[in-house]
This record gives structure tokens, sequence and C-alpha cells, in this order.
């Protein structure tokens, strides 16, 4: 090979093979970016259109169980059954209104059927061929209506058939049946058919499929596989391709159908590369594939590969050009050489080598040249002028011919500077175009300026209509930027600088661009301009990306809270406002799970609940407590939203939270400012109303008393102004603490303004005179409490109050009238002398003062010995006198005798009952002494009634004893009555006392047994020795037969228990004898004698004795 | 002299070209992800259950030798849950908590399955359990390769009573399943006009059935649904043909004999007896072919295939699709992708139902053979979805029956 040759190969492969290398590599791995891509695409759309399947076919399938469990279908299907064995259509109608609305209106199916266990169709909505036809045995046997009823009888389970051609309908159809079951019987199927139409949407939604994309649904069909949608590719019918399943392996079509799911580029049916995703649907047993053509996916890179060809192309030339150069300068001078060699040899001396080559070529010619001078001077002498003539021509002719090559040079130079400027000319405008810049040029002097094409483009100008002036340039850009562009210009032009400037163009249409123009200016010697270059850029896009930005971030920093984390709740950015609310740095956070700010106050169904609502709704708002990082726990309001990009698929949470500690405090103060005195603290007078409404009417269900106090504290308005507000206050302060320490917790007290006060009490008593008695101790308490002195900042203070109160119950009066009914009173009490307590009722007020008199006259009775007993006889079958029952009986100086049924309850409230008790039991036991020295009384026992306050003193055993001892009485004699209510208190601790009292001999008596509740096995426990039937049996013993049971059933369970039995209140010989008839055996009451004093007592029993 | 030196030049690129691969190589050496395999190899349940760590190997070897998990190797760890569910449990425990394991695989009776769910469910972990069984249970950290009793018990006593007629007789082993199963099959009679003769139960692995044998002999019912377990299934029908009772005459209809306890009890004792499977070493496809092959070529020309064993493979396929597409050892995501598993299995096409986490399966009928195989008689016209909780029976008995079990 010449030299000349393997230059210009080794040149041109050194030159392009790297870059040759380099463009393939980057280009392979462009397009395995675009296929990932691409392929990522197609099966995010795969995933969808199945979902789309999926949930349509669940709908269908709820529809046909909704439908097989109504009741219509339900009871239809007995009378239809038996309409249909008898061939009427009697049920027909009601049928076929129920159905309607699935079948016609909606369109929710095309068809619906009921059918026996046998397979008989005995119902169809359509009346289609397959009507009255048998499933088992009849012509459609083999459909898929067959095969549905087939597996929805065996399995008793709603099922979903395949799809194929359906006779009847002359269409392809499928089937979704549910089993009907009444009463747990298995009646038989409702079968409802589907069209192929919600499929046929599926496949034709064009979204996101591009221009060559395709969605196809395909099935099994034997040895085939068929397509069960309309095709792109193949418009017409439905049944468009059927393809053998042998030899169509590598269809993505294929794995679909046997359940495999994947994505990959592959070939479809037409032969065309395609990027595809194929699925398999149990429901239908379909596959699917999802495809976009490979042309369109790769058509950049096509684009790219043309490029990269041309550009490879473009440098082999220019590099072959180069090295066909160097070569040439290389081997020209070598050839010439040898020429001169060769032609030197054949005997032309006088030839010479050219000296121009470089370097060593050049040498070695100029040692050749002096190796022919010195071998011509041989022949120099010999036909020198022929020769110097030949010489002469030949140096001529060799120029001529240099020139000629010389200009050929040049010429083809020229001609590759032309093809170079062309080229760089179209590569500007490319790169223009797709920078979106343009250029002008303005001749300052002429005034000519000349736009590249982008320019038109850019200011949306028609070029053949447009002259470019730098007038009419102004006039597209924005009026309020058009001095700031001139002015730019001019002062870059004062200056000599270049210019950049950013401003708006308006457009035909009104619309804003953003451009940017960098110009640059030219200037002669003299510095006069000569002309501006310039390039504007389109920079639309760029300021809204800027806008949005800046927007995003201001929005980003706003005062609420706001925390992204990723779709597994990592955080991943958040503000300065979360930083402020949680204490928490960002860097601390990022990269955490939210739950670190959790403060463990929601429990884990609350976390749930949240969750379900997110990936529900895609939001989530309510108020939560979390935690700072100092371990404070406030409440925030919370709002969470998931984000989801295009395939729906969720990518992040944004959760935006406000501290709302001060909003609650707010809403807390709100309240109370609003319900509440802000002074005392107290509720107000709406607090007070409100509250007051309710209680009349909760009191007029219960029928239980209430009542309210009004108060005003004496002589307030003197401290007021002679110690000033602040002492005052402080009073008022005090007042409040000093009454809510009087009521019950359930009790208002409220504050109505200045010294006045209210209390409301509350389900007092049922009783209006136990309501008045309570109130008015409460009243007095409260007065009490109040006219205690004050120490108000180191100055004691007297006061006292006076209270109005009245009593309430159910709606009887209202608010407005029982206020003013408890403040006169308060006037009433003013106006008696102050610190006192009213009643409004005059009637309320005199049983609150005899009631009061009643208890300070108590008081006098023991110590004045107002109080005598009284002794009623006790008497056995034979009438005999046993011993006595002693009554306490009060002598009032005034109010003469006092019934005990008056004073012994309001004894037993203020404990004097427990000195009248004791007083009883000594007088009685005094009695027993003095009735021991006498042979007629000896042996007569004192049966003595013990209150509880009074059996449940500590040492009451030991009084007993005492006065037993004291008295020197028989202990057997003294007979203590304990009521139930007694018995039944502490049961230990009385249990243990009468275990005591029967220690001493004492005798123990039950009283007004059968009243109170006592079971039998209590009874048992207690040792006792008789017990007293009430009075109230005995009574009605002969009229009313349930008492008559009564008694007979106590005496008979004495019996049992050995005890004494009495019955109390005999009054009649009718009484006596069905007592004696049950086996009574003791008596008292008033056919044997009524309490009378001692005395009396004696006379009588003397007077009997005689007789 | 030059020689010299361009060699050396020649050696610095080979070296470093060395380094790289050797550095690339290590690289892409990933740690092996785990599983826990949950089955007896010890007590009455073992028979049955052995069988199914060999198909879970055969499933774990094919995906490790077709590039793991995305380069991952897959190791599988075996605990023995000694025909014991409570130790099952502990196992399952362990094998979550100290393994590190990412799926479990296992149980066998209801009773076992119960009680590693609790385990699994209180650690969100995810078990594949691979046996049919009696339903009212759903969970979203099980997935159920078996059968749901609408792919297996109702269809079989449905076909009985078709083909054979009305009164039938249940005997099952005393625990959780056979119970539930019975409570199904009874609202089922009451469905579909059959007759109870009578129902009776005994301890798992009780051996004495002779009674039983004479009971059925003396009530001469049309069928007979048997839900025994473990290894008193040999002593029923040895009992069986004590008595004088022929297949033809009293078929049994069983719901947990198929060929592997069959080979490992002699099929001669359960010849023209019939069972309920989705999967029957017979179906004639050419996946089950390419199946058994692979199976017998690992683990010995005699070995039979079953469907627990098959329904133990499917899961392991199921799982390792799951987890290369999500491609994390995060379980949400790998539940998400399970709940979109489609597969062409030996017994058909199967695919996870994302409502009930059970799988679409095809519910066939067979007849024992001599040789130990199942005749074909009877299979749904497509796979048929699952459902745990069986549509006939009202959702207020739902709940009774679910308790029903002792």
């Amino acid at each position: 090979m010449k030299i000349f040759t393997r230059l210009l190969l080794l040149f041109m492969l050194v030159s392009t093979v790297p870059l040759a290398l380099f463009g393939y590599f980057n280009l392979q791995q462009d397009e395995a970016m675009l296929r990932i891509d691409a392929l990522g695409r197609v099966s995010t759309l795969a995933d969808k259109k199945v979902m789309q399947v999926r949930n349509y076919l669940a709908e269908r399938q709820r529809n046909v169980r909704l439908l097989a469990k109504s009741p219509p279908v339900m009871q239809g299907f007995e009378a239809l059954s038996e309409a249909y064995a008898k061939r009427s259509s009697s049920r027909d109608a009601l049928m076929r209104q129920y159905f309607e609305r699935y079948v016609e209106d909606s369109g929710v199916f095309y068809d619906l059927f009921l059918i026996t266990p046998q397979g008989d169709i005995i119902y169809t909505q359509k009346h289609q061929a397959d009507f009255a036809t048998n499933l088992q045995s009849g012509p459609w046997r083999g459909t898929p209506l067959a095969e549905v009823f087939r597996d929805a009888s065996m399995t008793l389970e709603p099922v979903i058939s395949r799809q194929d051609f359906y006779p009847p309908s002359k269409a392809p159809a499928m089937f979704i049946a549910a089993p009907v079951v009444v009463d747990g019987k298995y009646v038989g199927v409702l079968a409802a058919q589907l069209g192929n139409d919600p499929f046929n949407k599926v496949a034709s939604d064009p979204a996101g499929l591009g221009a060559s994309g395709e969605a196809v649904f395909a099935r099994k069909d034997g040895e085939d596989m068929l397509m069960t949608t309309p095709l792109r590719y193949r418009p017409g019918g439905t049944e468009v391709l059927r393809l053998k399943l042998k030899n169509n392996e590598t269809l993505p079509m294929y794995g679909a159908l046997f359940g495999k799911s994947g994505e990959n580029v592959k070939m479809d049916y037409r032969g065309v590369q395609v990027v595809s995703a194929w699925r398999y649907l149990p429901e239908l047993d379909w596959g699917m594939v999802v495809k976009l053509d490979g042309a369109e996916v790769f058509s950049s890179i096509q684009g790219q590969r043309i490029v990269m060809l041309e550009a490879l192309l473009a440098l082999l030339l220019f590099s072959g050009l180069l090295a066909y150069y160097f070569a040439r300068q290389i081997s020209t001078p070598l050839v010439g050489l040898a020429r001169t060699a060769g032609e030197m040899a054949q005997g032309s001396l006088d030839q010479r080598a050219d000296e121009s080559a470089f370097g060593e070529l050049g040498m070695f010619a100029r040692a050749f040249n002096r190796m022919a001078v010195n071998l011509q001077g041989l022949y120099r002498t010999l036909e020198d002028r022929i020769e110097e003539r030949t010489r002469e021509l030949h140096a001529t002719n060799g120029q001529l011919q240099e020139e000629i090559i010389e200009r050929e040079h040049i010429e083809a130079a020229l001609r590759d500077n032309q093809a170079e400027l062309q080229r760089n000319q179209e590569l500007l405008i490319e790169a223009e175009r797709l920078g979106r810049i343009g250029s002008w040029e303005l001749d300052v002097v002429s005034g000519k300026l000349r736009w590249s094409d982008e320019i038109y483009r850019m200011f949306e100008l028609d070029p053949a209509q447009f002259s470019p002036t730098y007038e009419n340039f102004l006039r597209v850009v924005h009026p309020e930027d058009r001095d700031k562009v001139n002015l730019a210009y001019r002062q870059s032009l004062d200056t000599r600088q270049p210019y950049d400037v950013e401003h708006r163009l308006c457009m035909g249409d009104g619309r804003i661009k953003w451009v940017r123009e960098h110009c640059n200016n030219y200037f002669d010697e003299s510095g006069k301009p000569l002309r501006s270059v310039g390039a504007v850029q389109d920079i639309t896009g760029q300021k809204q990306i800027e806008d949005n930005l800046r927007i995003a971030a201001v929005a980003f920093e706003t005062h609420e809270g706001i925390m992204i984390t990723d779709a597994n709740a990592n955080i991943i950015r958040v503000n300065q406002a979360f930083c402020e609310i949680t204490g928490y740095s960002a860097e601390e956070v990022l990269g955490k799970n939210p739950r670190l700010l959790s403060s463990g106050k929601q429990d884990r169904t609350f976390y749930e609940e949240m969750w379900h609502q997110l990936t529900a709704l895609d939001s989530w708002s309510g108020e939560i407590c979390d935690k700072r990082k100092d371990d404070t726990i406030y409440p925030k309001w919370l709002t969470i939203t998931a984000v989801r990009d295009e395939a729906g698929k969720i990518t992040e949470y944004v959760a935006i939270f406000s501290d709302i500690t001060q909003r609650k405090q707010a809403e807390e103060e709100i309240r109370n400012l609003a319900f509440y005195d802000v002074l005392t603290g107290l509720p107000n007078r709406r607090l007070l109303l409100d509250r007051f409404r309710q209680a009349l009417t909760t009191s007029q269900r219960s029928r239980q008393y209430g009542a309210v106090l009004f108060l005003d504290m004496d002589r307030f308005k003197t401290l007021n102004d002679t110690l000033g507000h602040e002492y005052g206050d402080l009073m008022l302060a005090e007042v409040a603490r000093r009454m809510q320490t009087c009521v019950r917790e359930a009790d208002t007290v409220a504050r109505l303004g200045g010294d006045e006060f209210v209390v409301l009490l509350e389900d007092v008593d049922e009783q209006s005179a136990e309501a008045l008695k309570k109130v008015a101790l409460i009243a007095e308490k409260i007065r009490v409490s109040l006219t205690t002195p004050y120490y108000l900042a180191g100055h004691e203070h007297h006061s006292s109050p006076s209270i109005g109160a009245t009593l309430y119950r159910g709606n009887e009066k209202s608010v407005d009238v029982l206020l003013k009914h408890a403040d006169t009173a308060m006037y009433q009490a003013k106006e008696s002398g102050r610190n006192a307590v009213r009643f409004f009722n005059p009637r309320m007020q005199q049983a609150v003062e005899s009631r009061a008199a009643l208890d300070a006259d108590l008081r006098h009775a023991v110590p004045g010995g107002q109080l005598c007993l009284h002794y009623q006889p006790q008497v056995d079958n034979e009438h005999r006198v046993l011993g006595v029952e002693a009554l306490v009986r009060w002598i009032h100086p005034v109010r003469g005798l006092v019934s005990p049924s008056q004073f012994i309850p309001a004894a037993e409230e203020s404990m004097l009952i427990l000195d009248i008790g004791g007083w009883v039991l000594e007088t009685a036991c005094r009695q027993l002494s003095v009735w021991r020295s006498r042979e007629l009384t000896r042996n007569l026992s004192i049966a003595v009634n013990v209150s509880a306050q009074q059996f449940k003193l500590a040492d009451f055993v030991d009084r007993v004893a005492g006065l037993l001892r004291a008295h020197d009485v028989v202990a057997s004699l003294l007979k203590l009555e304990l009521t139930e209510s007694v018995v039944l208190s502490d049961v230990a601790d009385v249990v243990a006392k009468m275990h005591a009292l029967k220690a001493l001999g004492v005798k123990l008596s039950l009283d007004d047994f059968g009243t109170g509740y006592s079971s039998l096995a209590y009874l048992k426990q207690l040792p006792l020795d008789q017990l007293k039937i009430d009075q109230s049996f005995v009574r009605d013993i002969t009229s009313n037969p349930n008492d008559a049971v009564m008694v007979q059933s106590i005496i008979d369970m004495a019996k049992n228990f050995r005890l004494n039995v009495i019955a109390e209140g005999v009054e009649t010989g009718d009484q006596l004898d069905f007592l004696k008839l049950h086996g009574c055996m003791a008596y008292q009451g008033y056919l044997f004698g009524k309490p009378v004093p001692v005395e009396e007592f004696e006379k009588r029993l003397e007077r009997q004795g005689d007789s | 002299m030059q020689l010299r030196i361009r060699k050396k030049w020649l050696l610095l690129p080979l070296l470093l070209l060395v380094l790289i691969l050797v550095y690339g190589s290590q690289h892409t050496a990933k740690p092996a992800i785990r599983i826990g395999v949950l089955h007896s190899l010890t007590g009455t349940m073992a028979t049955s259950e052995a069988p199914l760590v060999d198909a879970v190997r055969l499933a774990v070897e094919e995906a490790n030798q077709s590039g793991g998990i995305n380069g991952a190797q897959i190791e599988m760890i075996v605990s023995d849950c000694r025909s014991d569910a409570g130790y099952c449990a502990e196992q399952a425990e362990k094998l979550i908590a100290r393994d590190k394991v990412q799926a479990l695989f296992g149980c066998w009776t209801s009773a076992c399955r119960k009680a590693v769910k609790f385990v699994v469910e209180r650690h969100h972990h995810l078990l594949f359990y691979p046996v049919q069984y009696e339903g009212f249970e759903q969970s979203p950290d099980i997935i159920y390769t078996g059968a749901a009793p609408n792919q297996q018990i109702i269809p079989m006593v449905s076909w009985a009573l078709e083909q054979r007629g009305r009164r039938v007789y249940l005997i099952g082993s005393d625990y959780v399943f056979p119970h539930v199963a019975n409570q199904i099959i009874k609202k089922l009679l009451t469905a579909k006009d059959g007759k109870l003769t009578a129902e009776r139960y005994v301890p798992l692995g009780e051996q004495n059935l002779d009674g039983i044998a004479r009971e059925i002999a003396m009530q001469h019912p049309d069928f007979v649904v048997n839900t025994l377990n473990g290894g008193s299934n040999r002593y029923f029908f040895a009992a069986l043909e004590k008595a004088g009772i022929r297949s033809d005459d009293i078929p049994v209809f069983s719901t947990s004999i198929a060929e592997a306890e069959l080979a490992a009890m002699g099929p001669e004792l359960m010849t023209g007896n019939y069972a309920a499977w989705n999967y029957f070493q017979s179906v004639p496809s050419d996946e089950n072919r390419a199946f058994i092959e692979r199976f017998r070529r690992r683990f010995g020309q005699v070995r039979v295939l079953d469907d627990p064993m098959e329904a133990a493979y499917i899961g392991v396929h199921l799982w390792v699709n799951a987890r290369r597409e999500a491609d994390t050892s995060g379980l949400p995501a790998v539940k998400a992708e399970l709940r979109q598993q489609t597969m062409n299995a030996p017994e058909g096409i199967v695919a996870v139902d994302a409502d009930t986490q059970h799988l679409w399966k095809t519910v066939r009928i067979g007849r024992a053979r001599a040789d130990g195989q199942f005749d074909i008689v009877w299979q749904s016209g497509r796979s048929i979805a699952p459902a745990p909780f069986p549509f006939f029976i009202p959702p207020d008995e739902r709940a009774r029956i679910a308790k029903g079990a002792p």
C-alpha cells in the first residue's frame, strides 16, 4: 500500500472511531432510559385498565348479590315456579317491573334470568329464545349461561362466567349468577347477562395511549386466541382477529392468556415492535395487553441517530480532507523526487527536485539537487544553448502546471468554505429554534434591521408582511417596558457596553411573553456606532416556573407548620413554622417518622381511622394532641393530604397544622367571660338562668323540691365607700368562697352583680316540710358562715348577709317569678333587721318558724321534766298481763300534750333523741325497780323503744348494764324493742351489741315486723326473743286476706325460729280470735288497755287482780 | 530496551481491568433473603406435611436458579412444628423475631393456622397457608393458597347429593376444621334437601374406628363425608373394609386425603372413593407434566404430588414474583404486589383475589384409582372466585358457625 493511502486511512480511523463509539453508547443509554420510562407508562396504564374492569365487574356482582337477596326475587321465585309449571304468566308483570330499572333504564344488565334448581329458565326479561328451556338438557346446555348456572348451583356462591358467543342474543355474552336462598333453602339461581360495551369502552379509551397505542383484550377459544374488543389496526366487528395459540408464543397476549403479567418490548400481532404490558384478568379469564408502537416511543432516538450519523459523516469528510492535505505534503515531493530520479536515470540530467518540501524531505531534495548539479556539470558544455532553451521552456511549463494546481486548490477550498458556511447557517437556525433564541442585527448607519426566523416566530409576526425596524420592534414591547428597553439600548450605545435586559412582549391576542435580550454594539475607530447585534430569548416558561416557585416558597413559609413526608411516611421537608411550633430543627426530623411528634394521647384506633380515611379520601383533618421537643403537649389542627402521581400512586403526604393552644385557651376564656363572673369565678346571671330553667324541668320530672336563695351583704356599700373598691372586691371573692363551702357540689352559687348572690339548691326533698327544713338549715349555715369576721388585707371586717328564700317544684312558677319571690323575701329579711333568713311564702315562713320553735322547746323537755311515760299492757292468751310497753309523752307547758309523731322526728334530727331515749330507759328501769317490791308487779316486764342513734352509741350496752345495776333490776324484765331500721344498719356491730345485751339477760324484740325488708336469712343471725307484728297488719287482719296470710306466715316463721310473737294494735275480738287461732301468744292493743300513766295502770291492775 | 518499556505499558491497563472486575463482582454479591417454613416433620401430621417442605424447596431452588430476588439468593429455614399448634406458634415467633424471615410458609391444621395467625398478625408479618380449610377467616397478613369452602367442601357435597343421594353420614376429627366444615355441610343439606344420618367426631390420631364403621354399615347412608385428618384415615378405611362396606355401595368423600396420604396408607384401601381438590397429579396439562418431572428429578422418581404440595409450591412462586416486583423487604409493598399476582400454575391459572387474599381456583372431584392416582370425574367450568364466608349462609349465622368450633 502506498504511504499516501496508509496515512489517509490511519488519520481517518483515529479521528472518527472514538467519536462513533461514544455516540453509539450514548444513544444506547438514551434508548434504555426511554424504554424503561415507556414500559413504566404502559404498565401503569395496564394496571389502571385492570382496575376499571375489576371495579365494573365488582359493581355488577354487587348488584346481582343484592338482587338475589331482594324480597321480590326471594318471594317471586315460588310463585313464578308454580306459574311456570301451569304455563301462566301472572307473576311476570311484577317481576318485570322490578327488574326494569336494571335492564332498561340504566342498562346495568343486558338481560336477567331466574332459573330453577333443575335448570328450567322460568323467567327472562327479554324473552329471547332461551326462555322456557332447560339448561341441563335443552339447546343452550353448552353456553356460558348453563355453565354459570351449574357452578352457582354447585358452590351456592355468586359466580361469573367466561365470555362466549351466546346464540339466543346472537352476540358474545357473559353472565353473573347467584343462588337464591329462602329460609336456608336453595330455590334457584338468579343470572344476569352482561354485554360487551363496558369492555369495549375500556379498550377504546385513548387516554395515555398516544398516537399509536392500543389496549387489546382477548380470551382463549379452544386452540385459538380471540380478541374480544375492537382493534385499532383492524377496524370492523368485534370478532376481528383470531390467532392460533401455537406459533404465537412470543406475542405479549400469549403470556397474559396464561396467567402471566409483565412488560417488555415485543412484536405485536401486526409484527410491529411495541412497548407492551400484559395482564391476566381472573374475573373474565381474559388477557389484556396495553402497548405503544416502538416507532413512536423511540422516535426521538431515531432523530438523534440521524444527527449523529450526519455529524460522523461530516467529520469523516473533514478529517479526510485534512489527511489528504498532509499526506499529499509528504507524498508529492517524494513522487517528484522519484520522478526526477527516474528521468535523470533516463539521461535527463538537468532535472531538479522540488526543494520546497518541508523538513527532512526538503533536505533530501536539496542534497539530491546538489548531486544533480554536479552530474549536470559534466554535460553542461554540450548542447548548452539548446539545453538552456529546453530548460527554460520546461521551467515555464512547470510553473504553469503549478499555478493550475494552485488554482484548483483555491477553488476547492472556496467551495468547502461555502458549504461550511451554509451548514453553519442551518445549524444556527436549528440552534435558535431549539433554544428559543432569536437573533437580530441593526445597521446603525442605514437603520436596516434584520431578524432571524426565530424572532418572527417568537414575536408571532409574519415575515412576509412585517418589515423590521426599531420602531416596529418597540411597538411589540409591552408599553410599560418600552422606556426601559429604549433606555437600555441608548445607554449601551453611550457607554459602549453590551446590555442585558428582560422585558415583556404583547402578543396580538393580549398574551404576555417574557424575553431576555442581550446586545453588543460595534463601533468604528472614531467611536461611531456601526452596528448592533443582539439575541432574544423566550423566557416565558422560565418566568412562570420562577413565579410558581416563588409563590410556593412564600406559601411554604407560612405561619402554619408544614411537613412533607414520602409515601413511607418519612419526613422529607418541613418549614420554619414547623420548627417553631414543634421545637425541632429541620435537621433533627428529616428522614424520621412523624411518630416522634406523637404525644400518645390518641390511641391506636384513632390513627387507624385516620389512615383509613387518608387512603380512602386522600385527606384527613382534625384536632390532635402532639408533643413538642421539650415534651410539652399541645393541641393542633392538622390537615393531611395525600399527593398522588399521574399513575395514582401516593408519592407524598403533606401535613399542614397550626398550634391551637391559644385558640383553645381563648375559647375557654370566652366561655368563662360569657358565663362566669370575672371577679369571683362564679356563674353569672346568664348561666344561672340557664341552669335554673333546667332545674325546673328536672324537678318537674323528679317531683323533688328545690329552692332558690337570694343573698345580699348588709352594709356592703359602706365598706366599698369607706375602704375602696379593692376591699369590696376582696370581700366579695371571700363571700363567694365561703358560700361555695356551704352547699353541695351540684348546687349553683351565682353572682348577679354588686353584692347580690343567688344560690340554687336542687333535689332537696320530696316532702315540702322536709325540704323547707333542709333549706332553712342550709340558709342558716350560709348566714353563720358569712357572719364570721373577714380579714381583708390585714383589716378585720364584720358583715352579715340577708337571705331570702323560696321553694319551687316543677314548672309551676317561672324563673323570673321565683327570683322575684326570693328577692322580696330577702328585702323582708333586711327589714326584719338584717342578718336574717326569710322565706317568701308566709306559710313557708310560718312552718319554718314553728319548726324552729319546736326544736327550741324540745331542748327544754328533758331538763324541764316535761316528759313522762305511759304504759300499755301486753297480755297472754288468758288475758293475763305479762308486762307493758313504755311510751314517751311530752307535756309542754303552753302546747299541752305533744304527739310523739310530732316531736320524735324532730328529736331524731337534732340528736335530742339521745337525751330523750336515755331518759326513757332510765325511767323504765326506775319503774322496774319500784315494781320489784310489789307482789302484783314483780314479774311485769317493760318494753322500751330504742332509736337507731341511741343503739349506735358505742357505749350503749354499757349504759344499759349500768342502769340495770344502778336500779338493781332483773335484766330479763327489760325488753328492748328495736325497729328494722336499727338492725339493718351495721350488721356486725348490731349483732355484736345484741349478743352483749343478751348476755346481760335483756330481752330483745323486733318492732314493726313485716314493714321493712328483713330477710329471713338475716333474721336468723339475730339473737331475738320476740317478733312484734305491726299494727298495720293486725288492723285489717279480718278484712284483707293478704294481711291475714302475712300475719299467719310471720307467726309460723317465728315458731320455726323459736321466737315469741306479739301482735300490737289488737282492737276487736275478731282480731284476737284470728290471732289466737293461728297460734299467736301475746297481744297488745286498745282491747286490753290504752297507754296510761303509771298510776292509772297500777290501779287497773289492782282492779283486775281483785276481780 | 524499547521493547521492554512497551510491555510495561501493556501490563498496567491489564492490572487495572482485573481490579475493576474484582470490585464489580464483590459489589453484586447481595446478602441472602430468608424465609421460614413451618411444617410438622414429626407426630401425627408428619405424613401429610413433610412433603410440603419439598414442594417449597423446589420452588425456592427454581427461584434461585432464575436469579433469586433481583440477585439475592433465597435461604429457607425449616422449623419442625411437631404436630403441636402451640409449639408451631412459638417457632413462628422465633422465625420472625430472631431469624428475621421475610415470609412464612406453613401450617396444615386449622388449629395450627389459628395459633400462628395470632403471631403473624401481631407482627403484621406474612404467612402463606397451603391447605384447604373451613373458611370464616380472612387476614391481611395471610395468603390462603388452598381452597375456601366454596372451592372444595360445598361443590363436593353438592355433587355427591346429585350423584349419590340425600342421606349423609359425617365423620371428622375433633378440632376446628371438621366442626366448622360440618356446620357448613349441615346448612348445605338444609338448602338442598339432604338428610343427616349422624355426625361423629373422634380425637386427632384416633385408631379405633370400628364402632364408627359398624354404625355406618347399620345406618347405610348414601355417602359419607370424611373430614378426618392425619393418621386416623388409614384406620378408618381399614375399619370400613372390615365392616364390609364397599366404595360403590357407600362411597366416602374425603376432604383431607390426597395422593401423598394415599401413597402412605396404601391406595387399595381407598380405591373407588372420592376426594375433592383443586389439583390432582393427574391434571392433564403441560405445566403439570413439567412440574411433576421437575419435582421427581429433584426428589426421586417414585414421589407423588398432591394438592397441598402444589399449593405450597404456588405460594412460594407468588411470593417470589411479588417480592421481585416490589424490590423491597417492606412487607406492605410486597403485600400490595401480592394482591395483584396471577400465575400459570400446574392446576391451571390461579390469581390472588385482592379482596380476600385467597386464590381463584378450579374445583375438581376425583375418584381414587388402585394406582394411587385420581380420575377426575367433575370440574368447574372455570376458575372460581374464593368465598371464605359462604354467601348462602346469612351473615348473622356466620358468626355462630365460625364460633361453633370447640
